[in-house]
């Protein structure tokens, strides 16, 4: 049997070994996170096969629960950890070549060091890439909620370092934006972590969600406001997304790609299981529902007004991560399902957008949309690349983006009730906005500016093949859907059946 | 003077908890909001740790004799609250090397007047 264990510690010890490297053997260094993340991708697809049938709890310290920190490796946390593996692993086959674009921002003080992540020292890059990806697998994987913090505090200190990484005016102040959000959120969280082990004296989430009916209601609604608003910080749940556009749009290509991929996906993670797991808590779910849906149309509706692509790209994940809550505050099988799919899809979907889009800002110099013109005749395949995962985000029929949002709608639909019925059209509203502005910019690619510009050439051959890996997957998965739907469908069996989620960590000892 | 007496500690927390974020939202200046996030953590730290406290408490070693078990301090927040430290650590040193940065690009560290990103 494969241990759950070594998708945390695996990574987390190559990530330290990385600065050895460097003083040692230097060109090594950024072949470690790949070598990293195939090993995990190894590990889950191993575990996936056989957490279909039971979910692995594993107890760390040789204790029982609910006393020992404890991985709980369930369909959710399988799935998302080889999601994460995946696209980390394709995301730092590309970062293997890609040399961030200096030109745009012109007056740096740094401007000997900011030569990005090829010609300056990029072991801090590659190391703290590792850890990201490390704090990401180890939110997904926990099962106690303080190491859920511990986790989420991995994910975000390394986040805000590799927003500033270029080291350029945008970059710092929006890393500086970012850390004091994330920082009044983590405290919001931990005070919220708090409030529960003085109510429960237990920090096991099986452990909590057994005991949370004992408990009036109205205490334990405190501690969930507190470590909703501290998780939704990272999630980007309306309100609280002022971070995001900027901290996506100025870190490097590769970087927005993980963000926008993976980690506001790993937020969006850790709410739904607080929610649904440790807190039960059916009432509250129609006003994530609205949030949902406001955070939709604000996302979309700002991103239609962008100039700026990578802005433009980190608002429509705004608007994506409404729809994905949305779909999973439906809370019926259909809806988790469809929620974990459009999930699914909105990852492979975005981190395509960045890398080609990476690739292009690149070549023209600067990140307006008006400087891309004509790019479809001098960086075909990059294009190609692009105007897939734009189609499949919009939700066009080949691509996996279209059973994804037919199977929301559905869903939402199936419920019968008029708020869900009501709001669903509201996304549909969204979703034109949506391919208004991609179209846009796919119109601009390959029909707009008829000046040759000779100094445009196609990206290399290592950035291009995970571009079309990831291109492979939206087609293939779009076609046949039922590849994913199965693995899918007992995931969201997972979330919403408390009773056997609390069995299955306790079951021992009961 | 009861109430004051069970409750001193959480009080004295929930204090420090809201000057910090008091400062982070009413300051301008950068170093301030800072001390503003080092005080918020403080004060979380403080409210962990009096989740766990007992009046005259002592270590919860089993093993000595002559300790009797109802004083043990629960030894959970405090580890809990190790970590929280090193976290809030980390999250200081971070934003203080990014004010450098700042500084140097900005010649200012007057967060109302760096307005290079917005919508």
């Amino acid at each position: 049997m494969v241990n759950p264990v070594l998708l945390i510690a695996v990574p987390l010890g190559l990530a330290f070994t990385i600065p050895l490297f460097a003083l040692f053997w230097r060109p090594a260094v950024k072949y470690i996170p790949p070598a990293a993340l195939v090993f995990n991708l190894v590990v889950s697809l191993l575990l996936l096969a056989k957490v279909l049938e039971n979910p692995v709890i594993v107890s760390i310290g040789g204790w029982q629960p609910p006393f020992c920190i404890n991985l709980v490796a369930g369909p959710v946390g399988v799935l998302f950890s080889a999601i994460i593996a995946l696209v980390g692993l394709l995301v730092s086959i590309y970062a293997l070549d890609y040399i961030h674009p200096a030109p745009f921002t012109t007056k740096s003080f740094f401007d000997v060091e900011r030569g990005g992540v090829k010609e300056g020292p990029t072991e801090k890059y590659h190391m703290l890439y590792l850890l990201l990806l490390t704090g990401a697998t180890g939110v997904v994987l926990t099962g106690d909620i303080f190491n859920l913090f511990v986790f989420f505090e991995i994910l975000c200190i390394s986040s805000y370092a590799l927003v500033a990484y270029l080291r350029d005016k945008g970059g710092i102040e929006s890393a500086v934006k970012y850390l004091i959000q994330g920082a009044v959120g983590s405290s919001l969280l931990l005070i919220g972590i708090g409030l529960l082990y003085g109510l429960f004296g237990t920090l096991n989430m099986a452990d909590i969600a057994q005991n949370i009916k004992s408990v009036s209601p109205i205490s334990v609604f405190v501690p969930m406001v507190l470590i909703i608003t501290g998780l939704g910080v990272e999630a980007a749940i309306f309100p609280l997304n002022a971070w995001l556009p900027d901290a996506h749009s100025s870190a490097p290509s590769s970087i927005s790609a993980i963000l926008s991929g993976i980690a506001i996906e790993v937020g969006l993670y850790a709410v739904v299981r607080v929610v649904f797991t440790i807190f039960g808590a059916q009432s509250f779910l129609l006003f994530l529902a609205f949030l949902g849906i406001l955070t939709l149309l604000v996302g979309e509706m700002c991103a239609f007004s962008q100039n700026n692509i990578k802005r433009m790209l980190a608002y429509s994940s705004i608007g994506q991560i409404g729809l994905i809550l949305f779909a999973l505050a439906i809370a019926t099988s259909y809806g988790v399902t469809a929620g974990l799919f459009q999930l699914v899809s909105h990852t492979l979907s975005k981190a395509l957008l960045f890398l080609a889009a990476g690739y292009m800002i690149y070549r023209a110099g600067s990140m307006e949309i008006s400087a891309l013109e004509g790019m479809g005749r001098k960086m075909p395949l990059t294009c190609l690349a692009f105007t897939i995962g734009a189609f499949s985000l919009v939700g066009l029929p080949p691509f996996i983006g279209f059973p994804s949002k037919f199977l929301v709608v559905r869903a939402a639909l199936a419920t019968k009730e008029t708020y869900f019925c009501a709001l669903i059209g509201l996304a549909l509203l969204g979703t034109v906005i949506e391919g208004a502005y991609f179209f846009r910019v796919v119109q601009v690619l390959y029909f707009k500016g008829e000046k040759p510009n000779p100094g445009r050439k196609e990206a290399p051959i290592v950035a291009l093949l995970p571009m079309f890996i990831f291109v492979a997957l939206i087609v293939i998965v779009g076609i046949y859907p039922k590849l994913v739907t199965g693995i899918l469908n007992s995931a969201a069996t997972e979330l919403l059946s408390r009773s056997e989620y609390i069995k299955a960590v306790l079951g021992s000892i009961l | 003077m009861n109430f004051l007496d069970s409750y001193i500690y959480y009080i004295g927390a929930f204090g420090l908890i809201l000057i910090g974020l008091y400062i982070i939202l009413v300051k301008h200046n950068l170093i301030k909001v800072i001390v503003g996030l080092g005080i918020l953590d403080t004060g979380v730290n403080l409210f962990l740790i009096s989740v766990g406290y007992i009046t005259k408490g002592t270590a919860p070693i089993f093993s000595r004799s002559g300790i009797d078990s109802e004083y043990m301090v629960d030894p959970v927040p405090q580890a809990l609250v190790l970590t929280a430290i090193v976290i809030g650590v980390a999250v200081l040193a971070l934003a203080l090397s990014l004010a450098i940065r700042l500084y140097q690009h900005y010649g200012t560290l007057n967060l109302r007047k760096i307005r290079e990103q917005k919508w």
